[in-house]
């Protein structure tokens, strides 16, 4: 059984998120301290994490950070009642994979953990080259000359999507589908904070991107292979 | 025009050359007013001796012809050719020159026509003072030029007289002078007053130029400093020395600056606890209302095992708390804008691509109506630097609104770019507005007619934050309307958030009525 991490303060969400999660077959395990979480995580660690920014104890950013030292795997969304630009991008530069602002549709809510939970490129069996990168889809691993490079679960996905078709320019609309399952949505900031950690990651010069490549004013494209890079 | 730039905004040049221009004037008019005067006053005098000298001459010369004439023996033209050399001093040398000429061009005895002393030229004499001799028996003068054979020239003055000689005839005696002292005392004084002139206007500008600096320094100053205080450096004071007019003016510049430091420290505050308020609340109301929305969606997914009532009332319950999220989350997005701490987060967008995707996106609230949206756009692809979650925000209230408005009458979206900005319009056939809703419609919570119910269940702060996004773009909405007729919205926003400048690619004016 699936197993999810709730790290809000607020009990009474707390114990609704349950409500509905388990309503879906999802088992939860509610903690209410932002220092308690990285405990809880490191006894019993769960298949995803959802977490509040605004905590006592440890805030949520600082959690997140945490967790990703401990597991590149997880995924983790971030519950936010701000919609101001700065928090949510910071916390998707601590590493969460994705948020939700507060007051968020229940369906949706678990819509978005079930992409997260989902495997990438299910339909593809075969292994994947870019550039002198290796992506193995059965292991759910890169390497470049053997070695292994560690990726969260989203930026495999996202390498995957890109990497399943070299040379075709995605826009970031449609990987924000792609991806993370949005079917309507313009924050591209998501699509821009992802890309720029895939490449630090991935990249031999993140300044000088030659894997995945930006496409001004429209998206990305992966691979400088053929004359179309 | 360059220069006359540089003039313009110095104060220092402006008051330096000003001064300068009538310190020289006025040194000029009274020098050359004294050198006039003093020159005059010098050749007057020489002019007068110069007369009484030369009468007592040709009195003297008179006397000695009638001595002379009472011995018959004395040869007449060796007393003029004496008379003549008498002045053994020549003008030349501040003395004087003596002519006989006789009055009808003849030469008689041994007498010439002319003679001359110390070779005078003959024509030092102009002929029409000769002809004004001939004709008045008392003494005559007049200014001449004094010419020698050996072709000196000097200034100076001619005096004559009719004078007899007997036994020879009529001829008229001159005696000339130069003024040649006189010119090198006036020539000396101008030189002088030349100088003297040149070092007042050297000290006149050098006295402008220091007190023009001590004066202008801390003008200077105060002007340097409020230009920091207004780029935002509030710390930035005058340095005010001694108790004078400047340093009261340094007191008052600082003082004013005190308070103006205060008052923006005040407001900042002020607005930093506006905003951290707005963001509790925002996080106070969000987390019950996220509870209160999952647990209406669990009763409402069970609502089939209800009595009609409680089912029913779920469903409003639920639509309600729908309602109230919107509700919320634009007083929110409003209170960002008072407290100016809305921000854009810039992309390269593609406009049209939003444009068709907004539409899209409308599915929804289109079924319910029967208004039928065209597309109208040149190119296939605009792309501006916008922030896509606004610009889409704005496109869902333009929309929202016509579709509202459009009594399911077709509505028209236009796309057209010029060079700086791109403009949407979006018409609407139906209700349309009047002149006073014009103005009203960007009001907050404002309907044209409070007795229409609201269908989309909108919360009367669309527009309002549709037009602080376009704002905040550095771009605009305008809006045109006549009731029964529709109405246009054109929204414009720049290509290029470097655009200062941007026009409307799209007249709000409709195509069909601008020919009226």
């Amino acid at each position: 059984m699936t197993s999810v991490m709730v790290v809000d303060d607020d009990q009474d969400l707390a114990e609704m998120l349950g409500i509905v999660l388990n309503g879906v077959g999802i088992e939860v395990d509610l903690v209410s301290r932002g220092d308690e979480a990285v405990d809880v995580f490191k006894n019993n660690p769960p298949d995803l994490v959802l977490l509040d920014i605004m905590l006592p104890g440890l805030d949520g950013i600082e959690v997140c950070k945490q967790i990703r030292k401990q597991s590149m795997r997880v995924p983790i969304v971030m519950l936010t009642a701000k919609s101001d630009t700065q928090d949510i991008v910071k916390g998707l530069e601590a590493g969460a994979d994705d948020y939700m602002v507060k007051p968020f549709k229940p369906s949706e809510l678990v819509a978005r953990i079930r992409t997260r939970l989902r495997r990438a490129g299910g339909e593809i069996s075969s292994n994947l080259t870019i550039g002198d990168l290796a992506i193995d889809i059965v292991e759910h691993t890169v390497t470049r000359g053997g070695k292994e490079i560690p990726l969260t679960r989203l930026e495999f996905d996202l390498l995957v999507a890109l990497a399943k078709e070299p040379g075709r320019v995605f826009t970031r609309e449609a990987l924000l589908g792609e991806v993370w399952g949005y079917r309507h949505s313009t924050d591209t900031r998501l699509v821009n904070v992802h890309v720029q950690r895939l490449r630090a990651k991935i990249e031999h010069d993140s300044e000088n991107p030659t894997i995945i490549n930006t496409v001004r004013g429209i998206g990305y494209k992966a691979g400088a292979t053929g004359p179309r890079g | 025009m360059k220069l006359f730039n540089i003039f313009r905004r110095s104060l220092f040049l402006k008051v330096f050359t000003l001064s300068s221009i009538i310190s020289i004037a006025l040194i000029y008019f009274l020098g050359s007013n004294l050198y006039v005067r003093i020159s005059n006053g010098i050749l007057d005098e020489k002019i007068a001796a110069s007369l009484s000298e030369a009468e007592s001459a040709i009195q003297y010369a008179d006397y000695r012809f009638i001595i002379a004439n009472l011995n018959p023996s004395t040869d007449m033209g060796l007393l003029v050719d004496e008379v003549v050399r008498s002045t053994n001093l020549s003008a030349k040398d501040s003395g004087r020159e003596i002519a006989f000429i006789n009055s009808n061009g003849k030469i008689i005895r041994n007498i010439p026509v002319i003679s001359t002393s110390n070779f005078l030229e003959p024509d030092s004499i102009p002929s029409t003072f000769r002809a004004q001799v001939q004709n008045k028996s008392e003494i005559q003068w007049t200014r001449t030029q004094l010419r020698y054979v050996s072709g000196e020239i000097l200034d100076g003055m001619v005096i004559g007289q009719k004078i007899t000689i007997p036994r020879v005839g009529k001829y008229e005696m001159y005696v000339l002078f130069g003024f040649d002292g006189q010119q090198r005392t006036i020539d000396l004084i101008g030189r002088s007053m030349w100088g003297t002139g040149f070092l007042l206007i050297a000290l006149i500008m050098i006295t402008a130029s220091v007190v023009l600096r001590q004066v202008i320094k801390p003008v200077k100053q105060a002007a340097e400093i409020a230009e920091q205080l207004t780029s935002g450096d509030l710390l930035k004071r005058m340095e005010v020395t001694g108790q004078d007019e400047v340093a009261r003016l340094g007191t008052a510049f600082n003082e004013m600056a005190d308070t103006l430091e205060r008052q923006i420290r005040r407001l900042e505050n002020l607005s930093r606890v506006q905003q951290r308020f707005v963001s509790d609340v925002s996080h106070e109301l969000r987390t019950p209302l996220t509870t209160i929305r999952m647990a209406a969606d669990v009763i409402h997914a069970s609502r089939e095992n209800f009595d009609p009532v409680i089912s029913r009332s779920s469903e409003l319950l639920l639509a309600q708390i729908e309602r109230f999220e919107n509700l919320l989350s634009e007083l929110l997005e409003v209170s960002r804008f008072d407290a100016e701490v809305a921000v854009l987060s810039l992309d390269r967008v593609d406009i049209v691509a939003l444009v068709r995707r907004s539409i899209d996106d409308l599915g929804f609230a289109l079924r319910e109506k029967e208004s039928e949206i065209r597309i109208d756009t040149e190119e296939e692809s605009i792309l501006i630097d916008a922030d896509p979650r606004r610009v889409e925000r704005i496109m869902r209230n333009l929309l929202g609104n016509a579709i509202d408005h459009a009594e399911d009458k077709p509505i028209d979206v236009s796309i057209r770019a010029n060079e700086s900005a791109v403009s949407i319009g979006v018409r609407d056939y139906g209700v349309g507005l009047s002149p006073q809703h014009i103005n009203r419609v960007f009001d907050r919570f404002w309907r044209a007619d409070p007795s229409r119910s609201r269908i989309r269940g909108g919360t009367g702060l669309g527009l309002s934050i549709a037009r602080e996004d376009a704002q905040l773009h550095g771009g605009e909405i305008r809006v045109w309307g006549e009731l029964g007729r529709g109405s246009n919205f054109i929204l414009t926003i720049p290509k290029s958030q470097e655009s200062i400048h941007i026009e409307p690619a799209i007249s709000e004016l409709p195509t069909d009525f601008q020919l009226k």
